[in-house]
């Protein structure tokens, strides 16, 4: 694809860029902040956590930074009181939805959820709590799924797919009965795609996905690393 | 009123304990105190929503069961999970935990002593509830009531400097700990240990002075005996952190010595009742009634044939002489035993520091599910306590029993409380002191409401004196 130069303005910025790039890319790449949580560069970007919502001129409704891609002479701000109402309520919901205990969570202080709560200055919830009966798949020998601390980002699903190539992941239902599931819903010990390799419990942004090694103040996952390994294996060497 | 009408004192809650209770003194006509009951108002469940956790879950989520002993729930999950492992922790690994769990002991028995109790025989029994307490103290006797509040830090520094975090400690893991001790960290603790000690040493002198001057309450105070349950190593000495579980009757005769806490079910059996929470436990050879035992700093120290540090022993030796190397019933001295604790934990922690491994690096072993079952025990501020978990194949939580000190210690509080009532309460005069002596028994037993009946609501602090039909006759409503 040939790429042609455009300008556009963010936040009253004037930004030079190429075409083909997402939003998301470009504020990036101008160190300009966007909230994401289902973003992971290098994987394919589905647009399903609407934390990275962006207010383009001409455009009624507010668009997911990760999925558009830029234009020349767009018109972009980032973070107007509208957007930010946005991103909190989302977390609210995010965290009314499942079960979340962070005192006792594998992912206490690592968690990118727990950190866009405080970014976001969550200090209530105003919505009822939903409290799901969730189950914690504990099949794996070397792995742990709950379901209460899973935000349905699609992370591990991608990751899975796309980089490991071993389409173990799918999701299932609709609605809050949505449910990340391992091969055809059986338990993820007993996967015949599953490779062990870990890269969805590095990519997942909260405490769904964890090791059974670690205990809590040693979780240690590192999703930056997949979208390395990504560039890598672009390499041709 | 006809001559059989019963008269019911309820005292509720009872002030500076953990947790919230209730207590129901049950009058017969002629104002004769015939039955005590401690109710628990607080039910929160532990042992039911951790079914479907991992295992290794349950040393960070039984911590937040009590903010003041997690360390213990810690380090008896921890070894239920290393069972379930099958793995032993690291030397440097198990050195740090116990030195959290004689850290937290040492700011638990602060607490209890300083904080909560040091007022009733500083500022006497019969004085203003309202100052009766650590701030009333520091008007009086400044100086003790920094120390008392300084060496509550002190235990809590140890946990802070191992861990990073003061009360919900991370990184205790199944084989050692998570973080190794830095010398840093290591010479700051061990900085610590004179004042520390000053401390204990200057609580053990109000205590004891306290005995001097009370000597007939003291004595007389619920000295009903009992049996005696509490951990001791492999030659008797007294142990908090690993041994194994002893046994003695009233007499101070040995019943059951150096048994593996995993076979706590042999000897112990739990019966419910339908007004508290809180279950029975008994000694199972003895039944209900005469196997009513004792946990905690009294009862190890009437179970222990002697301390494992110098000063301690000491100090253990007098106490040994109040009744005349047997077991020491009076409740009142469960606060002398609080502090000889505190003072081999000091002593105790002093060692450690002092050991060249404390530092090394190899804090941690690693393993994987092997078993189904893991049962776990150690000595909580408050006596002795129990994890067990079953679990299956691939590591889930199916069942948890947590046999808690408090728990344990219910049916012999009960008692207490009957023997002082019925000392200090004639007719339906209900007088502020008088009451305060009470839950002063209760208070003996520190107990720890919140985590023995795993179990919120502060309820209007009164007392009723209700009659067999429910009827309330006279109500005393108090500050808290
Ligand atoms: S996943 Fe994150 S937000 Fe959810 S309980 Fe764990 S730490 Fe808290
Ligand atoms: S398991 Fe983790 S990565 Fe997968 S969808 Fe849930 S939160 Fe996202
Ligand atoms: S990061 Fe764009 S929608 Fe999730």
């Amino acid at each position: 694809m040939s790429m042609t130069k455009l300008t556009l303005q963010i936040d009253g910025r004037s930004i030079e860029t190429e075409s083909g790039r997402t939003i998301l890319e470009v504020c990036k790449e101008n160190d300009i902040t966007i909230l994401t949580m289902c973003h992971l560069k290098g994987i394919t970007d589905v647009g399903a956590c609407r934390l990275c919502l962006v207010e383009i001129e001409g455009v009624s409704k507010l668009m997911s930074a990760c999925t558009t891609k830029v234009a020349d002479k767009m018109i972009i701000r980032t973070s107007t009181e509208k957007i930010k109402r946005y991103q909190r309520i989302t977390t609210e919901l995010f965290a009314a939805e499942r079960n979340h205990v962070c005192s006792v969570c594998i992912a206490n202080g690592h968690c990118e959820l727990q950190k866009l709560a405080y970014d976001v200055k969550m200090d209530h919830i105003r919505y009822p709590y939903l409290f799901p009966q969730c189950e914690v798949d504990t099949s794996h020998p070397l792995y742990v799924l709950d379901h209460n601390r899973c935000i349905v980002c699609t992370r591990c699903v991608r990751v899975c797919a796309e980089v490991e190539g071993a389409y173990n992941w799918d999701v299932m239902n609709r609605g809050t009965n949505v449910r990340i599931i391992s091969d055809f819903n059986t338990p993820w010990g007993e996967s015949i795609t599953c490779s062990d390799c870990g890269k969805c419990v590095e990519a997942c942004p909260t405490g769904a996905l964890w090791p059974k090694a670690v205990v809590q103040g040693q979780l240690n996952k590192a999703p930056e690393f997949i979208s390395d390994l990504i560039e890598k294996r672009k390499m041709k060497l | 009123m006809d001559s059989t009408t019963k008269k019911q004192i309820v005292i509720s809650p009872v002030t500076r304990i953990e947790g919230h209770a209730k207590i129901t003194l049950q009058m017969d006509d002629r104002g004769q105190v015939t039955e005590a009951r401690f109710h628990v108002n607080e039910f929160r469940g532990f042992e039911k929503f951790c079914e479907g956790r991992l295992y290794t879950e349950m040393p960070v989520i039984s911590a937040r069961i009590c903010g003041i002993c997690p360390v213990s729930h810690t380090i008896s999950s921890v070894k239920a999970c290393e069972m379930i492992q099958g793995v032993e922790p690291t030397y440097a690994g198990n050195l740090l935990r116990k030195l959290m769990h004689i850290g937290q002991n040492i700011s638990s028995h602060a607490l209890a002593f300083f904080h909560l109790s040091s007022p009733d025989f500083l500022l006497g029994y019969d004085s203003d509830p309202a100052r009766r307490n650590i701030l009333g103290l520091a008007e009086k006797y400044r100086d003790l009531a920094i120390r008392g509040i300084r060496l509550r830090k002190f235990g809590q520094e140890i946990s802070e400097r191992i861990t990073g975090k003061k009360i919900h400690a991370m990184g205790i893991a199944p084989g050692g700990i998570a973080f190794p001790l830095t010398e840093e960290n290591r010479k700051a603790l061990l900085n610590w240990i004179p004042e520390a000690k000053e401390t204990i040493h200057i609580g053990i002198n109000v205590i004891k002075k306290f005995h001097d001057e009370n000597e007939a309450m003291v004595k007389s105070f619920s000295p009903t005996p009992t049996l005696y349950l509490g951990t001791v190593g492999s030659g008797g000495q007294h142990e908090l952190y690993d041994g194994k579980l002893r046994f003695v009757d009233e007499d101070g005769i040995i019943l059951q010595d150096h048994v593996d806490p995993k076979r706590y079910l042999e000897f112990i059996a739990e019966r419910s009742v339908n007004w508290s929470y809180l279950k029975m436990p008994y000694y199972k050879p003895y039944g209900f009634e005469k196997g009513i035992y004792r946990v905690g700093p009294l009862a190890r120290l009437n179970v222990a044939s002697r301390m494992k540090t110098p000063e301690a022993q000491a100090e253990f030796e007098q106490f040994k002489k109040i009744n005349n190397s047997k077991p020491v019933h009076g409740t009142f001295y469960f606060h002398y035993a609080r502090l000889i604790e505190a003072l081999s934990g000091i002593e105790d922690a002093e060692i450690i520091l002092n050991d060249k491994l404390i530092t090394d690096k190899h804090v941690q072993h690693f393993a994987r599910w092997n078993n189904h079952v893991g049962i776990g025990c150690s000595e909580a501020p408050r006596g002795t306590l129990f994890h067990h978990y079953v679990t299956e194949n691939t590591g889930k939580i199916k069942k948890v029993n947590l046999l808690i000190a408090t728990g344990q210690n219910n049916p012999a509080m009960n008692r207490s409380i009957l023997d002082v009532a019925q000392q200090y309460i004639h007719g339906d005069q209900i007088e502020e002191g008088m009451l305060n002596r009470v839950e002063s028994a209760i208070r003996c037993y520190d107990p720890c409401l919140s985590c023995s009946t795993h179990a919120t609501g502060a309820m209007p602090f009164m007392v009723e004196l209700v009659d067999s039909e429910g009827r309330i006759l006279k109500t005393i409503a108090r500050e808290n």
